[in-house]
């Protein structure tokens, strides 16, 4: 078997690869692939809390590098689910302490026994970028529809396209928000693919329960009810290679919301 | 009872040889101190067989004190005594018999070194300074501490005390008998201390003993190992890796990693990893105001944080109950200080 890596990036950082990574990853598994996370945000990490993982960590993937412990042990299993392991970065250490080469490695063994490597990288285009995406043959670009994040995203893009392994490169588009899009406040989905020129491969709404998911160290794709959760779904399907229709985010989903919006129309038309 | 001008500058001698009773000392002492041409001297005390302890020592030198003098050195005869003069970093000398013959001769013997020591390293230093200089006059003081000379040289380089001071040698330089240690000990192993949230609290990892090879269990006392005292908060990714006792003034934030060969006290919320023992010492203790390490790893065993206690911070509150953590029954355990209301 030989599992596909996929690296996770963005340029611009805060605008969600470490969140997309772990909902990603937590909804193949949930579909019963094997998935490895690899934080390589040296230093700063940050997927161990997403996870919850964060007091299970013993070994790094700088102790792997430097042969303190087998590739094996330092395997973090989520507490949920069995069919996700995490490789956590060091705290201690900073960028330096690994390159290209040994993360490229390191992905070749995992792709061996695992249907899918997620590698989160981290913000900027130094050497830790380099070093994310050394093994890597596809590619996620996350973005926000901000001026600012698209400029980083699109120098991101370029740099993905130098590079020969790197096969497929797609965009994730993060923090929507359907009404200051309807209200021509924010840049509009089709604007941002229109400037990156990249397939879409999601779509996620702004979502308050994103930052509790966080806090709780639980994805958000575990929660059956959030929005996001749903779009984050869609996007593993995605990947997967099925058909999935985007979300329509103009329609609210829950009874009180809807009320609301029923009540809001109402006002309107008086 | 003797009283009279010494070698050292603007010295007195004080002569209790005779008196063997320690409150008789004290009254004799008391009565002559107030005399006042005594008044901010160097006193030369000098005292017969009789046994005082350091604290009854400490009490004579401070009333030696109030009357703004000094003492240069004591003379005794009891071996006791003495070790309560050194302990004290006072000199020990030699009432020399000729004296009064030679008064005038150490107008500039003397003048540099002042005779009040605070530390035992100091004052051997000055005492072979005083003897070179004294060598050819009649009058000697004479250095008899009993500290070995290389316990000495190596406390001169205080940065690296803690490399190359044997824990007999450190022993040496402060008594610990002087320090009622054991008082303490027995307070907090029974009546202090009660078990709690020993289950919950900490799961042990399923990673089974993880001492490197070559590194066996022990039980070394942590007492005997140095301290390294940080005053510092600990940020996240940074680490303190330290080869005896670690004790920090501060909060260690999640992320931190703190690494001891003997015990980790911390004055505050300890939030990162702290692993105690890491050369095979399982009696070391990992202690904390607020013990909510990520992690904690003591010898060989790890331990993590119950999940449901993951919270994305802890708030501060002036109701901290302090927290041990320590090895029972292979198991790494908390226990958390009684409260007494």
């Amino acid at each position: 078997m030989t599992g596909r890596v996929i690296v996770i990036t963005s340029g611009k950082g805060g605008v969600g690869k470490t969140t997309t990574s772990a909902n990603i990853g937590t909804a193949l598994a949930k579909s019963g692939y094997k998935v490895v996370l690899i934080d390589t945000d040296l230093g700063l990490r940050n997927l161990d809390l997403l996870l919850g993982l964060e007091n299970r960590i013993v070994y790094t993937i700088v102790d792997v590098i430097e042969e303190r412990c087998k590739l094996k042990q330092a395997l973090v299993k989520d507490k949920k689910n069995p069919n996700l392991q995490l490789l956590a970065a060091a705290q201690t250490r900073d960028k330096t302490a690994v390159n290209a080469e040994q993360l490229k490695e390191i992905c070749d063994i995992l792709k061996e026994d695992n249907d899918f490597v997620l590698v989160d990288c981290p913000a900027g285009i130094e050497q830790g970028f380099q070093n994310a995406v050394a093994g890597a043959s596809e590619a996620i670009v996350v973005t926000t529809p901000e001026m600012s994040a698209i400029r980083d995203a699109d120098r991101i893009i370029g740099l993905l396209n130098t590079k020969e392994e790197i096969t497929s490169v797609k965009l994730l588009l993060n923090r929507v928000r359907p009404n200051l899009i309807k209200s021509n406040e924010m840049m509009s989905v089709d604007d941002v693919v229109g400037i990156l020129e990249i397939p879409l491969v999601g779509i996620i709404p702004e979502d308050t329960g994103i930052i509790t998911s966080t806090n709780k160290g639980e994805p958000i794709v575990n929660d059956e009810n959030a929005l996001a959760g749903k779009a984050y779904r869609n996007v593993a399907e995605r990947i997967l290679g099925e058909e999935v229709p985007f979300l329509d985010l103009d329609e609210p989903k829950g009874f009180m919301a809807k009320l609301r919006n029923a009540i809001s129309k109402l006002k309107v038309k008086v | 009872m003797l009283m009279e001008k010494s070698e050292v500058e603007n010295g007195f001698i004080i002569d209790l040889s005779n008196i063997q009773n320690t409150s008789q000392l004290v009254f004799e002492l008391s009565s002559i101190m107030e005399h006042p041409e005594v008044k901010g001297k160097n006193i030369c005390l000098k005292l017969g067989s009789i046994d005082l302890k350091q604290s009854q020592l400490l009490s004579i030198k401070a009333l030696i004190e109030s009357m703004d003098s000094s003492i240069a050195y004591i003379d005794t005869q009891s071996e006791q005594t003495e070790a309560s003069v050194v302990s004290l970093g006072i000199i020990v000398g030699k009432v020399s018999d000729d004296m009064k013959a030679d008064l005038s001769s150490s107008e500039n013997g003397a003048d540099e070194s002042s005779y009040q020591q605070e530390a035992v390293i100091e004052k051997t230093e000055n005492d072979s300074m005083t003897s070179e200089e004294t060598e050819d006059k009649t009058v000697e003081v004479v250095a008899e501490t009993e500290l070995p000379s290389s316990s000495v040289e190596t406390l001169e380089g205080i940065e690296d005390i803690y490399d190359e001071v044997s824990t007999e040698e450190l022993s040496e330089v402060i008594p610990t008998e002087n320090f009622e240690t054991t008082a303490f000990g027995s307070l907090a192993a029974s009546e202090g201390l009660l078990p709690a949230e020993e289950v919950s609290k900490y799961i042990l990892l399923d990673t089974g003993n993880v001492l490197p090879e070559g590194v066996e269990e022990n039980s070394v006392n942590t007492n005997s190992l140095p301290t390294l005292y940080l005053n510092q908060t600990l940020r996240s990714g940074q680490t303190v890796n330290y080869e005896g006792n670690i004790l920090i003034i501060g909060d260690a934030h999640p992320g931190s990693e703190i690494v001891a060969g003997g015990d980790i006290t911390v004055w505050g919320i300890l939030g990162g990893i702290a692993h105690a023992g890491k050369n095979g010492n399982i009696t070391s203790k990992v202690r904390a105001l607020k013990l909510n390490a990520i992690q904690l790893r003591i010898a060989g065993l790890y331990a993590r944080r119950n999940d449901t206690l993951n919270v994305p911070y802890v708030q501060k509150s002036d109701e901290f109950t302090p927290e041990e953590a320590l090895i029972e029954d292979g198991k790494i355990v908390i226990y958390k200080k009684l409260r007494r209301d």
